[in-house]
């Protein structure tokens, strides 16, 4: 956000989540909401990842632990399914990598700077169980 | 009326009211905690915020992470902010000044340890005491952690702290951690409960339970800290895991004062030192000198589970 | 709702009997207090006339006068109409939560009746917690009488919550000599006071949840100054709305106030400058002396203590030769509060007059009309020589040898 005068602040440093009002905010999505410039949301923590978590839909059981464990509100969940991964509030944490069930794992850490394709193209075997 | 959560896939299409880029750490717990109650309920919220890492990293000008009403005052006061707040509601509702006076509205008081064991006691104390419709959170990561991993009254025996550190002649703090959960439980508060942020079903219900409960409730939340328990940011719910199965952070809930209910008995109890031995803070604990604090921290620990399974048992 | 209570024409109260019921009248929607003497009956008051369904509000009974600001804070960032009432030791912990009531913008009414800050202990009255209480953002407003405490406080509500201003508001009364004294008090009824103070205003409440805001953000260097300054701003141009409210408050009662009250003022050569119930005594002396020694003395008391009223106070003393500014806080190192203030806003003014110190009353000491005489005839010394003969600061009242600094 730009940088304001004194004159052009709200007084006592209030600060507004929207930019309209909304009488039922639970209810809407995030894309159908009117975030005000001040929400965090309309800011990104990508700068923070030096490992960034790759999703993988196909091997996905859209069990959604990695979306109650997500600290960063960066896991898209729509109707139930796993749609992906916000990359603008992902801090790269890990925890949706290391929480996921599925075998081979839907999620999996790369480098940041990796590619998600070839990341995908890369993306393990089934593990058999050991014995 | 409840949020019908039976399964994770339906409590995954709650839109969150919690925003992300905001500045706690990668993996922290404090996060968990807070998305898993704003997610258990649709109603309107009123949250007050004492000083901590919820507080400095969820509203640093020019930015907010909350989708509802949020007040921060200082660092021992939001108890008090609530208590303050829930007596405006209910005048207001009172007086006919609501703008939707058939909307229900919880109001909801967030503290770390050092807020709730420490500063903020009395306050806590002051407003469960009055009986204020509210429910404390207490974010418990067993440290000072905003302000560089001081000891709290909450922080475990044998943890190296920054104020409490290990050293040639010292195993860390020396005084064992004060159990706020049955102090608040003598209050006589409607409902008090211990939860964990891994066992999301546990602490969803006693989320529940304690926004429809009426009068004062106070849940003491278990937050690991990668950053003072030392432990790899993807580690968070593993470490948590930990903590509830081997009873260091056993999860049960106090009802009026006495009736105590076990929620969650680990199918395989591990030992106390599984738990410490992931953590850095506890590192010194396996020196050979320091090797009996650990077992008398598991003493301390069947101790307690032997006490709660008894007053289960007794129901008082 | 609540029931109406009438009135006599004149009533006999004291000052904190006038602070509740001025506080009744406003029909407060929280009030959050915690006991401590001498503003006790303040809130005694309230309570009763809570329980006599004299007041629809909630009454919130916490256990400090920390928690009582916090709980204003909370209450008044939820939105409605909130106030409270303390003195020294409790208003000494709650300094933390005044700056951040300030800092939020919220107005929240505070009577304080004023007693001393131990050590030593001492409930009595000075200005101690008044002055500790001096640079916490505060709109701050002093009461010479229980008249005046009721007025004033009256008129706290309607300053604080007018949408020019929204900063918290302290009426000050003195410990036990106002709020412990019974004096004729002529109220408004009901009806007529809660229509002056009005209605209250929401601004960014918390109780709208069609419009979420965040209050009590972190600022820091990148912001935290602007804020400050705007801050700064606010309190300085509500001399505007405290003059109006004075004004409209005058219409109503015939009641005048001024930022600045000055008492014989006209042809004045040397003038008393004071605060609290010693305004009164001060101006008594100063009658007694014009009579018996043809002094022509006058006294200027600030009834606003925050904003100062700084080119006003320089024009109520434009004529006179020397001032005796009379401070009742022990000054910790310096001169007093009301020393530097007078002289800061009298360095610029073309007449420079001899100008000196007086600490007095401390811990309730009385302030004697003998005391008072002693220090016109000390300032009338320094107008009569053209420069100052007396000490610089000296301590009035006391017992022991003279004390005097910066001889």
């Amino acid at each position: 956000m730009e940088f304001l005068g004194w004159d052009q602040l709200e007084a006592g440093a209030v600060i507004p989540s929207f930019e309209d009002k909304n009488s039922d905010i639970v209810k809407l999505k995030q894309e159908e909401r009117n975030y005000a410039k001040t929400n965090s949301y309309t800011a990104s923590v990508a700068d923070w990842r030096v490992f960034k978590p790759v999703f993988n839909k196909d091997v996905c059981i859209d069990c959604q632990n990695c979306w109650v464990f997500c600290p960063d509100t960066a896991i898209v969940a729509r109707d139930k399914d796993m749609l992906g991964i916000d990359y603008d509030h992902c801090k790269g944490c890990g925890i949706c990598a290391e929480v996921c069930p599925t075998n081979p794992k839907s999620l999996i850490m790369f480098f940041e700077n990796d590619d998600n394709d070839t990341a995908l193209s890369q993306w393990p075997e089934k593990k058999k169980k050991e014995k | 009326m409840s949020k019908i959560i039976k399964n994770l896939k339906q409590f995954s299409t709650s839109n969150d009211r919690f925003e992300g880029a905001h500045l706690l750490c990668p993996g922290c717990a404090h996060s968990i905690i807070v998305r898993e109650l704003l997610n258990c309920t649709d109603d309107n919220l009123v949250i007050a915020n004492a000083t901590g890492c919820l507080e400095v990293c969820t509203a640093v000008y020019p930015h907010t992470s909350w989708d509802a009403s949020w007040i921060h005052i200082g660092f021992e006061n939001a108890a008090t902010a609530a208590s303050g707040a829930e007596a405006m509601y209910k005048t207001l509702k009172r007086k006919g000044r609501l703008k939707e006076p058939d909307k229900p509205v919880k109001f909801i008081a967030f503290g770390g340890d050092g807020a709730t064991y420490d500063i903020g006691f009395q306050f806590l104390s002051g407003a469960v005491e009055r009986g204020h419709d509210f429910t404390y959170v207490c974010l418990d990561n067993e440290v000072y952690a905003n302000t560089g991993g001081q000891r709290s009254s909450s922080t475990p025996r044998g943890a190296s702290t920054t104020t409490t550190p290990a050293g040639r002649v010292s195993y860390g703090k020396k005084r064992y951690k004060k159990d706020m959960v049955a102090i608040m439980a003598a209050h006589g508060a409607p409902y008090v409960a211990q939860v964990a942020p891994n066992k999301w079903k546990d602490m969803v219900k006693k989320y529940q339970k304690a926004l429809s409960t009426e009068g004062p409730v106070y849940i003491n939340a278990m937050s690991a800290c990668t950053t003072e328990w030392k432990f790899p940011a993807d580690q968070t719910i593993d470490v948590s895991d930990l903590g509830t199965d081997s009873l260091v952070f056993p999860l049960y809930e106090i009802e009026n004062g006495h009736k105590l209910t076990i929620t969650y008995r680990p199918r395989n109890i591990v030992p106390v030192r599984d738990y410490l031995g992931v953590q850095g803070r506890f590192k010194h604990l396996f020196k050979k000198e320091n090797q009996h604090i650990i077992d008398e921290m598991q003493k301390a620990v069947n101790e307690k589970w032997e006490l709660l399974q008894r007053r289960e048992e007794a129901g008082i | 709702m609540a029931e109406k209570l009438k009135l006599q024409e004149v009533e006999v109260w004291d000052g904190n009997m006038a602070f509740a019921q001025a506080m009744r009248q406003a029909q407060i929607d929280v009030v959050a207090a915690y006991p401590i003497t001498p503003s006790t009956p303040t809130v005694h008051g309230y309570a009763k006339f809570l329980a006599d369904g004299y007041i629809d509000g909630e009454f919130v009974l916490v256990e400090s006068e920390h928690a009582a600001m916090s709980g204003c804070v909370g209450a008044a960032a939820a939105g409605g109409r909130v106030a409270t009432a303390t003195s020294s030791q409790g208003f000494a912990l709650m300094i933390e939560v005044l700056y951040q009531a300030s800092g939020m913008r919220l107005p929240i009414v505070l009577g304080l009746v004023n007693r001393a800050l131990a050590s030593p202990l001492n409930v009595n009255g000075d200005h101690s917690d008044m002055y500790l209480g001096r640079d916490a953002g505060w709109i701050m407003i002093d009461a010479f009488n229980a008249q005046e405490s009721y007025d004033l406080m009256l008129m706290g509500f309607k300053i604080a919550e007018d949408l020019n201003v929204r900063l918290p508001v302290m009426v000050n009364q003195d410990g036990f000599i106002t709020s412990h004294t019974a004096q004729n008090v002529k109220p408004l009824q009901d009806e007529v006071a809660y229509k002056f103070i009005g209605d209250y205003k929401e601004v960014n409440p918390l109780l709208d949840f069609g419009k979420p805001v965040t209050y009590g953000a972190q600022t820091e260097e990148d912001w935290h100054f602007e804020f400050k300054a705007r801050q700064h701003k606010a309190l300085m141009d509500s001399k505007d709305t405290i003059e109006n409210v004075f004004k409209e408050f005058e219409s109503l009662t015939k009641r005048k106030y001024n930022l600045v009250e000055s008492y014989l003022m006209e042809d004045a050569q040397v003038a008393i400058v004071a605060l609290g119930s010693t305004v009164e005594s001060a101006v008594q002396a100063a009658k007694n002396l014009r009579e018996s020694e043809g002094i022509k003395a006058g006294v200027v008391a600030t009834r606003a203590i925050r904003p100062f009223p700084l080119k006003e106070v320089a024009r109520a003393l434009k004529d006179v030769k020397a001032i005796a500014t009379l401070d009742r806080s022990a000054p910790g190192g310096t001169l007093g509060m009301i020393y530097n203030e007078i002289s800061g806003a009298m360095y610029q003014s073309d007449n420079r007059p001899i100008i000196n110190n007086y600490i007095y009353g401390l811990g309730g000491r009385d302030m004697t009309q003998k005391d008072i005489k002693e220090i016109f005839r000390d300032i009338k010394r320094n107008a009569d020589s053209g420069k100052l003969v007396t000490p610089l600061q000296q301590f009035s009242g006391l017992r022991g040898p003279k004390l005097s600094f910066f001889n």
